[in-house]
């Protein structure tokens, strides 16, 4: 490779860290604890969110659009990460709340009392006070943290090793990871699952310890860490899929076999892939469930996996840029049309009503572009660039 | 001479049908050895037998022959270091058997310089390959490769552009990098020029000066040109063996080939 290529890559990204900086910048200059206002509190939230889901979509570009692995999972990991952070958070705020409610009292609860306050506030909802023992380690933060990246590693470890290793490939590994996050669904729902079952976990949105700065510095907060954690993302795997690794990988995409044939163990480069993805997508739902303040099984449902295969789809797969546009632009449209913003169209007998015709219009564009550009809006975009030239 | 690779009554059916059949064969170090057969000899399968693809139902697969000492009985015995048997496809990799494909099987979307840095030896192991870069020496000995595969002024080319001569050079040119013992070549000359194919015998024979090399054809004329041992197959085990002259000279050969 030539100097200047070289160049122009590192180039590359740090137009990239240029432009998420600014536009960081840019809203926290017109939010309205360090601005004038104009962009609200919520739409901050919304926009750290969708932070979040670009970074889910970078990994979802990994594994999908360099190693050709279509999981229909990823999105449990993303929420599984959710989970993780929620425990703490729920368990947190609810002992604090009960301890200041308990200073009235004139005797001091007991440890046994306290814990009982906390899991009836918990878990009355579905019928308990005992706190389950998954939660053993929900009063620490840190444990939590590392729980966040631990259960989904260990998960995508053991279910990609008995995947990948009995040769599992393509349309039958898409839906062996589509039954894990049904099944992984389904088990969240029941009430007796220790995670609320469908009520989920809720009031995430407030941090225990700093609520007091309010909601509007706290989402400015989780708006830039989801910023900083992204490009972080964003050089990570630029590097490491520009480098032999990456040739590695993208070559078992185009030709299994061959690479086999070559003497590398394909099976521990897809694992390698999978996990560090679940990894990554766990982190990222860990920033993304404080934001939207609520977490619930629906959530991790089959159908929010095949939604990330389908902005990847929409913004170019193979490019890294691809699944960024393609998850920021599908979900911001998506939340502006099922959010009652966008105008219904009246059509004399029948009303377009976009909260339930969005859906039939994502289908429509998704057909659309896929059929125009194999590689997405970028590869769209790519080739009229191309042409011009 | 000491043997490389040594197959042992191996025999696999498919479904009822045998397509190896109680088949003994052996290749020396440095050995240049052709394979012919009709279609359906069994040719692909004894490669993917040698190559771990697939398990055959008996029979055994050694590779790489030993003299050891033993004090004990103050004489050499024969030890073989490895049963390819027990073995995947990536790790009989690693022991050194290379494999060219019958269609050419390169990375299409990759350059014909990249193609040749992924096949080249080192530690494939993922966590090494992280942080593994191209070297002075390394880049030396990719451009001598792509020299003696006359792909130099490709270098920077994407594979999939080239021609299929050219793709089959590079293949060869990626088993070179990847420094194998032995080399299986199935079918080199599918769809070559004359001149390509002119051109091909000569790399296959350079090869050989330094390794095994079995090449399976089901191109009399171009196995004529190899000057080496030829092995006759058909339904699944050997028919004739010996110097082309001998082999072409056989009856059953004859029938086989020409009754067809």
């Amino acid at each position: 490779m030539t100097n200047s290529i070289n160049d122009l890559l590192a180039r590359h990204t740090l137009i990239f860290t240029i432009v998420v900086v600014i536009f960081s910048l840019f809203i926290t200059f017109f939010s309205e604890p360090y601005g004038n206002g104009l962009i609200s509190t919520s739409f901050v939230k919304t926009l750290g969110k969708t932070v979040c889901l670009c970074i889910i979509a970078l990994a979802m570009d990994v594994v999908w659009g360099y190693c050709g692995i279509l999981s229909l999972g990823h999105f449990a990991f993303f929420g599984l990460g959710g989970y993780m952070i929620g425990m703490w958070l729920m368990y947190e705020r609810t002992a604090i709340i009960v301890q200041e409610a308990a200073t009235n009292e004139l005797l001091p609860l007991t440890e046994t009392e306290l814990s009982n306050a906390i899991g009836n506030q918990i878990f009355g909802v579905v019928g308990g006070y005992d706190i389950p023992s998954i939660w053993m380690f929900a009063d620490s933060l840190g444990l939590q943290l590392i729980l966040v990246i631990a259960v989904p590693g260990i998960l995508a470890f053991i279910f990609g090793w008995l995947a990948f290793r009995s040769r599992v490939t393509g349309v039958y590994l898409s839906i062996l990871t589509q039954a894990l996050t049904l099944a992984l669904s389904l088990y969240l729902f029941q009430n007796d699952s220790g995670l609320r079952g469908n009520n989920g976990l809720s009031g995430l949105q407030n941090i225990p310890g700093i609520e007091y700065l309010g909601q509007e510095i706290i989402s400015i907060g989780f708006f830039w860490a989801s910023c900083i954690f992204l490009i972080f993302i964003f050089l990570l795997f630029h590097s490491l899929m520009k480098s032999k690794f990456g040739l590695i990988i993208t070559s078992i995409r185009d030709n299994e076999t061959r690479v086999r044939f070559l003497g590398y163990n394909v099976e521990i480069y897809k694992l390698f892939i999978f996990v560090l993805t679940a990894i990554i997508s766990s982190i990222a739902g860990a920033l993304y469930y404080p934001q939207a303040g609520i977490i619930n099984p629906a959530e991790l449902a089959p159908i929010a996996s095949i939604y990330l295969a389908v902005w990847v789809a929409i913004g170019g797969r193979g490019k890294l840029y691809g699944a960024i546009i393609g998850a920021a632009f599908v979900s911001l449209f998506s939340s502006w049309f099922t959010g009652g913003q966008a105008p219904d169209i009246p059509l004399g007998i029948f009303t377009i009503e976009w909260v339930n015709w969005w859906t039939v219009l994502l289908g429509f564009g998704f057909v659309i572009i896929t059929i125009f550009s194999e590689n997405g809006i970028i590869g769209f975009l790519r080739n009229i660039f191309v042409k011009e030239k | 001479m000491n043997t490389l690779l040594k197959v042992e009554k191996i025999s696999v059916s498919f479904d009822g049908f045998k397509a190896i059949n109680n088949l003994s064969y052996s290749i020396g170090k440095n050995e240049l050895k052709a394979i012919i057969g009709p279609n359906g000899a069994g040719k692909t399968t004894f490669m993917d037998i040698i190559t771990g693809q697939t398990k055959p139902d008996e029979g055994k697969v050694l590779f790489g022959e030993r003299s050891v000492w033993l004090e004990s009985d103050q004489k050499y015995q024969v030890v073989w270091d490895e049963n390819l048997l027990m073995k995947s496809e990536s790790q009989i990799a690693l022991l050194g058997i290379g494999r060219k494909f019958q269609r050419p099987t390169v990375f299409e979307l990759k350059t014909v310089f990249e193609n040749l840095f992924i096949s080249m030896k080192k530690n494939r192991n993922p966590f090494s390959v992280l942080f593994q870069k191209l070297n002075r020496d390394e880049k030396n000995l990719i451009e001598n490769i792509l020299g003696e595969i006359s792909l130099k002024n490709e270098q920077d080319r994407i594979a999939g552009e080239l021609s299929h001569g050219q793709k089959q050079w590079l293949e060869i040119g990626m088993l070179l990098t990847q420094e194998p013992k032995l080399l299986l070549i199935d079918e080199p000359a599918a769809g070559m020029t004359s001149n390509e194919r002119r051109q091909t015998v000569e790399i296959l024979k350079k090869l050989s000066a330094d390794k095994s090399v079995i090449v399976v054809e089901h191109d009399m004329e171009f196995v004529k040109d190899l000057e080496c041992e030829v092995t006759v197959l058909h339904e699944g085990s050997i028919l004739s063996e010996g110097s082309i002259e001998h082999v072409s000279s056989n009856n059953e050969v004859i029938e086989v080939y020409l009754g067809r």
